[in-house]
């Protein structure tokens, strides 16, 4: 190679290599390749005119007109460069160039198209060759043969390195980094193929680039059938790399054997199938784009409905709403979007959204006792109220978005329930047929696993003892098969999931009978539907006359309570007899908060939770009364209630002795209901839950602490434990 | 990028510095410095820290691109990043600042949008 030609050898690589990383519109990139290029063609012309120079100064007038954003586009440049590179080639090994160059010229926007490309039209004959040991392989120097020797090492080591990546990325497909890793190995390869001239290896390593690139930016999810492509993918390489390195040491031709075909075909598939993802819709983005105004495109929509058939664009420029560029612009956006609205998901340890739950509770805490400081309260300041609103805003946004961080549909739990319906139908000899709703519901991530266990109880329940055997329904006119209908929804702040079977419905009497036999019930008294349904959550209760293989032995409902007692939830029973029953669970959003009333007694604070509530009122003397053996009683809507004094149940002191005047809560547990007397109703407020600690978790009639907005602790009431406190009194 | 940057603008006409200037400070870039051609430019880029240079092209004495040659070769200075405010958009003028280094070059009048384009180029932040 003369002087002329490594000079013209080193500008073309500066180009190769500046090209592969180029973007549109780096300006500074696209200085230095015109630097070289401008040298290029000086080089060239003292050449004389040739395909090389011809093809050089369009390749510059090209990078000129991108420069100054005359055109768009780096491929042409790309494309020139890759050209250019091929001739030189041919010229060093003295061979013919025969290469119809017009069509990318033509691409290039050059005018003057070359005829006369061809062998030695003008072209100065390289004058020398380097002669070296090894100069036996076709078409290769010894130079050559030292960057080939690079490249194999390289890249071998390199993908060695992608393979064990790629494991790791299966494992973890959320770390951008390796993605990244990865890519740049490709992007490497493919960069050295091209300058080598190893087209089956860059359209390889390309399409691979490509699949990367995506997967770069979370248009394509990274799952193992993506890995598995790019295993292959590195596999193909490596051959093919060997191949090269074969051809090397025996001084022969380089033979790719691989096929590669099917490889990049399934590349090109999995990067197909990410770019159908459903795009915006025009009109969001032209309003986004602030080209219209949301009223005018409604109406717009508006018509089109009324005489479909025409789409939105063209509805816009025929009314001269929108230029034709800019509609233009935002279908190209729409095109661009579309690909990007695959949710972007991070993953994140369940501790640290536990940790940023608890600390926005702390957040919510120190704004509300901010907001009821003294000096705060004292001052009038306008500016300093309106600051505290805002905070309040964004705090209570910030602990919507950290709760709802940790909420996960119900679906997979309620998924798992087809198979014990199945499982338990079968080995029962009874058909039932279970239908989900609600499967979208959303319940904290810290409840689902404590729900499984309850549920399939329940369905046990249902199948064992509610549904009946096909011919004893049809005796009762049912439908052979029986059905088991759970749903779930949010109701006022609580998430309800209700379990329906259309079986037999309880036996009342006979959960009598045995509640009495076992001496879980006291004799006095008619007791409530309810209160003889809730009987069947006493532990080793059990009224199946045999004990079968799934349920009946005693265990099971009471698990179901102790399960949703765990959750703060409450457990209702609706059923009639051959209708079937209805299990109906309420349980808090999330288990951090809890809604509660606040109320006083003397000076101590106790928080009700909600869920317990039925209905409170001022106790009037006329409601109240005593029974004998029974204690006070209340009238709530005409039904006797027991009263519970909660200065008496924690013996502290309160306003006054006389009950009326104060205020009676009602609240319900297992059927039982109870009203407890207060002083006063503070109000409702969201308290987040704090644990005692230690020493005083066992406290009964206590659930746990709260902090209160002024700084100070209010204690949530364990209703059941109030109710237990009270009878033993 | 900091927003208390040094930002140097140079153009002859006080108008299209006033327009580049305002430009700026929407974009919160508060902490300009002016000069009216290529020689103050240098003097005050010898003197402060500079995070950026705007300057017009054509200017009495020193022009855009024989500043930009200037601070390209001075190894103190060329790191600063050098946009050219052009408002006939010369080809070879421009296509030879490029070649000496340019970072981006913009038409004038300078608009807060087509500055912050070009600025989030240079400073991806």
């Amino acid at each position: 190679m003369n002087a002329q030609m490594k000079k013209i050898n080193s500008y073309l690589q500066e180009l190769s290599l500046e090209v592969v990383v180029l973007e549109d519109s780096d300006i500074p990139a696209m200085g230095r390749m015109l630097n070289a290029i401008c040298s290029l063609s000086t080089e060239c012309e003292k050449k004389g005119a040739s395909p090389l120079s011809s093809l050089t100064s369009a390749v510059k007038d090209y990078l000129e007109k991108l420069i100054l954003g005359e055109v768009e586009g780096t491929a042409p440049l790309e494309e020139g460069i890759t050209c250019l590179l091929s001739i030189f080639r041919s010229l060093s090994h003295q061979e013919e160039f025969e290469q119809d160059l017009t069509p990318l010229l033509d691409k290039l926007g050059s005018k003057t198209a070359v005829k006369e490309a061809g062998a030695g039209s003008g072209v100065d004959q390289p004058t020398e060759k380097e002669a070296g040991p090894g100069s036996e392989t076709p078409g290769l120097n010894a130079e050559d043969k030292q960057i080939l020797h690079d490249f194999i090492a390289e890249s071998l080591e390199n993908l060695a390195v992608v393979e064990v990546r790629l494991i790791h990325l299966e494992e973890n497909p959320d770390e951008l980094d390796v993605v990244n890793d990865i890519f740049r190995t490709f992007h490497t390869i493919k960069g050295l193929a091209r300058f080598l001239n190893f087209e089956k290896i860059l359209q390889l390593a390309h399409s691979s680039e490509n699949l990367l690139d995506k997967a770069r930016a979370r248009e394509i999810k990274i799952d193992a059938a993506v890995v598995d492509i790019i295993l292959e993918s590195v596999d193909a390489l490596k051959s093919m790399i060997m191949d090269v390195q074969a051809g090397l040491e025996n001084d022969a031709a380089i033979d790719f054997k691989a096929d590669i075909a099917p490889t990049i075909a399934k590349i090109e598939e999995y990067i197909g199938r990410s770019e159908k993802v459903g795009s915006k819709p025009l009109g969001e983005i032209m309003v986004q784009k602030g080209v219209l105004d949301q009223n005018i495109i409604e109406n717009i929509l508006e018509t089109q409905k009324l005489a479909p058939g025409k789409k939105l664009g063209e509805v816009l420029i025929e009314k001269g709403l929108a230029g034709s560029k800019d509609v233009i612009a935002a279908l190209r956006d729409q095109r661009r979007y579309g690909r990007k609205e695959i949710d972007l998901q991070v993953k994140v340890d369940i501790k640290k959204l536990d940790t940023l739950v608890d600390m926005t509770g702390e957040l919510v805490i120190a704004h509300s006792m901010l907001r009821r400081n003294e000096r705060v309260l004292a001052g009038a300041d306008q500016e300093l109220n309106k600051l505290l609103n805002q905070i309040n805003q964004i705090t209570s946004t910030i602990q919507k978005t950290s709760m709802s961080m940790r909420m996960v549909p119900i679906k997979n739990t309620f998924q798992k329930m087809y198979r014990v319906v199945r499982d338990l139908a079968k080995s029962s000899g009874k058909e039932v047929n279970l239908q989900l709703q609600g499967e979208d519901t959303e319940i904290d991530r810290n409840m689902v696993d404590d729900l499984y266990e309850p549920m399939v109880h329940m369905i046990r329940n249902a199948i064992d003892h509610g549904i009946e055997l096909p011919g004893e329904r049809e005796k009762k006119g049912k439908a052979p098969t029986g059905s088991i209908d759970i749903c779930a929804y949010h109701r006022g702040g609580n998430i309800v999931i209700e379990i329906k079977d259309d079986g037999k419905g309880l036996d009342k009497s006979r959960i009598l009978q045995k509640a009495r036999s076992q001496n879980l019930i006291d004799g006095i008294g008619d007791p409530t539907d309810p209160e003889i349904y809730s009987l069947i959550f006493q532990a080793g209760f059990s009224t199946a006359k045999e004990v079968s293989d799934i349920s009946g032995r005693g265990v099971g409902m009471d698990i179901v309570k102790q399960s949703v007692d765990k959750l703060k939830g409450r457990i209702e029973i609706l059923s009639k007899p051959d209708r079937g029953s209805t299990f109906i669970i309420r349980l808090p959003l999330t288990l951090a908060i809890i809604e509660g009333m606040l109320c006083r007694v003397g000076r101590e604070r106790y928080i009700i939770p909600t869920l317990a509530i039925l209905e409170s009122f001022l106790l009037e003397k006329k409601h109240y009364f005593t029974v004998k053996g029974k204690g006070e009683m209340v009238f709530l809507r005409n039904e006797p209630i027991p009263l519970i004094r909660l200065d008496r149940t924690f013996g502290i002191p309160s306003d006054a002795t006389e009950p009326w005047g104060g205020l009676v809560v009602a609240v319900e547990h297992d059927g039982q209901k109870r009203g407890l007397l207060f002083d006063e109703i503070l109000g409702k407020e969201e308290v987040v839950i704090k644990s005692l600690g230690d020493s005083l978790k066992e406290t009964r009639g206590i659930a746990g602490g709260a902090i209160m907005g002024d700084g100070r602790v209010g204690l949530i009431l364990d209703i059941p434990g109030v109710i237990e406190i009270a009878k033993d009194n | 990028m900091n927003l208390d940057m040094k930002i140097l603008v140079v153009d002859d006409s006080p108008l299209m510095r006033g327009f580049a200037k305002s430009s700026l400070e929407a974009l919160k870039l508060r902490n300009v410095i002016e000069a009216k051609d290529g020689v103050s430019a240098l003097k005050a880029l010898k003197k402060e820290k500079f995070g950026l240079i705007l300057s017009d092209m054509h200017m009495p004495n020193m022009d855009g691109l024989e500043l930009l040659k200037a601070v390209r070769s001075d190894s103190g200075l060329k790191h600063i990043p050098f946009i050219i405010m052009t408002l006939d958009g010369k080809r070879d003028v421009l296509l030879e600042a490029v070649k000496k280094g340019l970072n981006d070059f913009l038409m004038k009048p300078v608009t807060v949008d087509s500055l912050s384009k070009k600025l989030r180029k240079i400073f991806p932040n």
